[in-house]
């Protein structure tokens, strides 16, 4: 005790002999310069909100809330509503999650208990990969191979095979939903896949051994052990990927056709929210345009905010869930 | 601590000499800049034009004009802002657009036309079609290439069963503008229930963005028909639609039917707002989607003296370079009164 006591004490004494002027600025610097970037960035996000909020005023106050059901959209008579392109940001979103969903799953429960350890680190990569391709060359690469593919041969198939269900009854079209559809779950795959992953990692490893020690199949494992206790962290990992899909604009519009229409089938082109704000928001010709196109735009913050504070709501509580349960078996 | 010190000293010694070193180079370059550069933007229509004039106009006159082409939408908005020193719209600015850009004047100062493109395979190209027929296919009544209706006006062509997809822009477009407004005047159902504009609720059809868009968008699907610039559609070797004009002839489009069609110009209203769509039956070789396109500039200017001999140029030296990219010359009724406008500007 005493023989640390005096090291204790030589040590701060070694310091304190060079402590000058630089050293009581470094800290206070520090202190300052990490406050003004937090600062800003609070600051940034509350001029957004503000703005777009303001510049949509003269729509608000026009058309107030019946604006998010209306479903005209004239730029002749000067007669705005966003329920088309709700519509269209709703089904395009749900339906690029329903398949980016268990295929993301899929991808996280290979990379954690099924591959052979050689190819888990490329595949990881690979996958991870896919969020790093730029949304405009998806959209080119949209256009250029989606769009014919999904127009000669995707949506026949769908169509006599299922032409019975409204969502498939319509005539093929090289733009429309389906294409969105698509390139909206290529861009949510790597995203839920990676968080995903990461929560697989969590779970307890004797928890996994004990169900195979008991005689569970791989299978059966998966199934009772990981998935039920994987399952707040999976939800937190999809509404993020819905975060992503309800703000992606520039690959949208260019394979989802651009019509302010709503149809049952899912051939038929539509337009989103997002996709909508980016190509008419530079040639908007009145200024009640200019404002609608605000509106149509703080209805996607609010969405795209309330996604992402779910999301990090419910990612965080099963995370510490999770860790304080791991830490409370040892 | 000698290192720490050391390194928080050249830190800000370098800091020091990079603020200085921005500090000290932009004075030079904005006075070496100002009165030698103009800066426009708007209608990708006339873009190609005016991509021919920056080499040419800055050898004469040492002047640098940089344009960006975000069509004339945007062209209106940017000069309303007066964060451009010019706009291009190929669609002749409304009562309110005119009031909200206050005090500007607008120039005609190109010639061009809309052409309606579409992709077929088995089809010929140069299919025969008339202006009711483009309203009924823009409004989804007809919806198959082999229609009753096309079929009688091509005899001996066989069109295939394939679906038409009528493309649309859906920015906001002086090519939208044209064609609607020609539609608009010759089926007053289109008038009343879509009418004309740059951005129009089209009730069928994909939209897509840009010329390029929808080129994009006819190339890469059978069956697809969509209204273009002139240039795009002859430099990418689009097949193209022959449409019936008032005399009941299938002018082919291009310099020669173009100029007829602003040949039966009389008069140029002291607005300068001219529309030369569906030209009268004493024009027989006229091309029925023929438009002007207009440079937007302010009444008043500070850069005006740079301004007023760029656009007497554009509109007389510089026409020079049109008919290379499909654009015809500009009747000299039309010069005329584009000079007297350009008089106006002041600064």
């Amino acid at each position: 005790m005493s023989v640390s006591a005096s090291t204790a004490a030589a040590a701060p004494g070694a310091l304190s002999a060079h402590r000058g002027l630089a050293d009581r600025l470094g800290d206070r610097a520090l202190i300052g310069l990490t406050w003004l970037a937090s600062a800003a960035g609070m600051l940034l996000i509350a001029l957004l909100v503000y703005k777009v909020f303001d510049q949509a005023g003269a729509s608000l106050s026009r058309f107030g809330l019946g604006f998010v059901g209306s479903r005209t959209w004239n730029p002749v008579s000067d007669e705005f509503g966003a329920g088309d392109f709700v519509f269209g940001t709703a089904v395009s979103s749900f339906a690029a999650l329903l398949i980016a969903a268990p295929t993301s799953i899929a991808i996280a429960l290979f990379l954690t208990e099924l591959s052979p350890g050689r190819i888990r680190r490329p595949v990881t990569t690979l996958v991870e990969l896919l969020a790093a391709i730029p949304s405009v060359v998806l959209g080119l690469w949209g256009i250029i191979v989606l769009a014919p593919f999904v127009n000669n041969t995707l949506e026949p198939a769908l169509h006599s095979a299922l032409g019975w269900i409204p969502l498939f009854s319509g005539s093929p079209s090289p733009f429309g939903l389906i294409p969105a559809i698509l390139i909206l779950t290529i861009m949510t795959v790597p995203i839920v896949a990676s968080v995903s992953r990461e929560i697989f990692q969590t779970v307890p490893t004797e928890l996994k051994e004990g169900a195979l020690a008991l005689g569970c199949t791989r299978w059966e494992m998966v199934r009772m052990v990981m998935l039920p206790y994987a399952r707040p962290g999976i939800v937190g990992a999809v509404i993020l990927g819905l975060g992503r899909a309800l703000g992606e604009a520039i690959a949208v519009t260019m394979v989802i056709g651009d019509t302010a229409s709503i149809h049952a089938s899912l051939f038929a082109p539509a337009d989103t929210l997002a996709s909508r704000v980016a190509s008419e928001y530079q040639s908007a010709t009145t200024p009640l345009q200019i404002s609608s196109l605000a509106y149509l735009a703080a209805i996607l913050l609010v969405l795209a905010l309330l996604a992402n504070a779910l999301a990090r709501l419910i990612v965080g509580r099963s995370t510490r869930r999770l860790g304080a349960s791991a830490g409370g078996r040892r | 601590m000698i290192n720490n010190k050391m390194g928080a000293v050249a830190a800000c010694a370098v800091l020091a000499s990079v603020l200085a070193a921005c500090g000290s180079s932009s004075p030079s370059t904005s006075a070496s800049g100002s009165a030698d550069t103009l800066v426009g933007a708007g209608s990708t229509l006339v873009a190609p034009l005016v991509s021919q004039w920056q080499p040419e106009y800055d050898k004469k006159a040492k002047v640098a004009v940089t344009y960006g082409a975000i069509g004339s939408g945007g062209g209106i908005e940017q000069i309303t802002a007066r964060t451009v020193d010019f706009g291009a719209s190929d669609a002749p600015l409304s009562e309110s657009q005119f009031k909200e850009a206050k005090e500007v004047v607008q120039i005609p100062w190109a010639l061009a036309a809309t052409v309606i493109a579409y992709h077929l395979e088995g089809a010929p190209n140069q299919l025969k079609l008339t202006g009711p027929l483009l309203a009924e296919i823009w409004e989804g009544k007809v919806t198959s290439w082999n229609a009753p209706a096309i079929a009688a006006l091509n005899p001996g062509v066989t069109l295939p069963a394939t679906k038409i997809t009528p493309i649309h822009r859906s920015d906001g477009s002086g090519d939208t503008f044209a064609l609607t407004n020609y539609l608009s005047q010759i089926s007053p159902e289109w008038k009343a229930k879509i009418g004309k504009g740059t951005e129009v609720p089209f009730p069928v059809g994909v939209g897509a963005k840009g010329n390029s868009g929808v080129g994009g968008a006819i190339s890469s699907t059978n069956g697809s028909i969509g209204y273009i610039a002139i240039a795009y559609v002859l430099a990418n070797k689009f097949d193209y639609a022959l449409i019936k004009n008032a005399a009941g002839n299938y002018p082919v489009p291009g310099i020669p039917s173009i100029s007829a069609a602003a040949k039966a110009l009389t008069t140029v209203p002291p607005d300068n707002e001219l529309s030369i769509v569906n030209p009268p039956v004493s024009a027989p070789a006229a091309y029925p989607i023929s438009t002007f396109t207009y440079a937007i500039v302010p009444l008043k200017s500070p850069k005006a003296s740079t301004l007023k001999p760029f656009l007497k140029w554009a509109i007389t030296e510089g026409q020079q370079y049109g008919p290379k990219l499909d654009f015809a010359p500009l009747p000299q009724l039309v010069v005329a009164a584009d000079d007297a406008t350009i008089e106006k500007i002041g600064s």
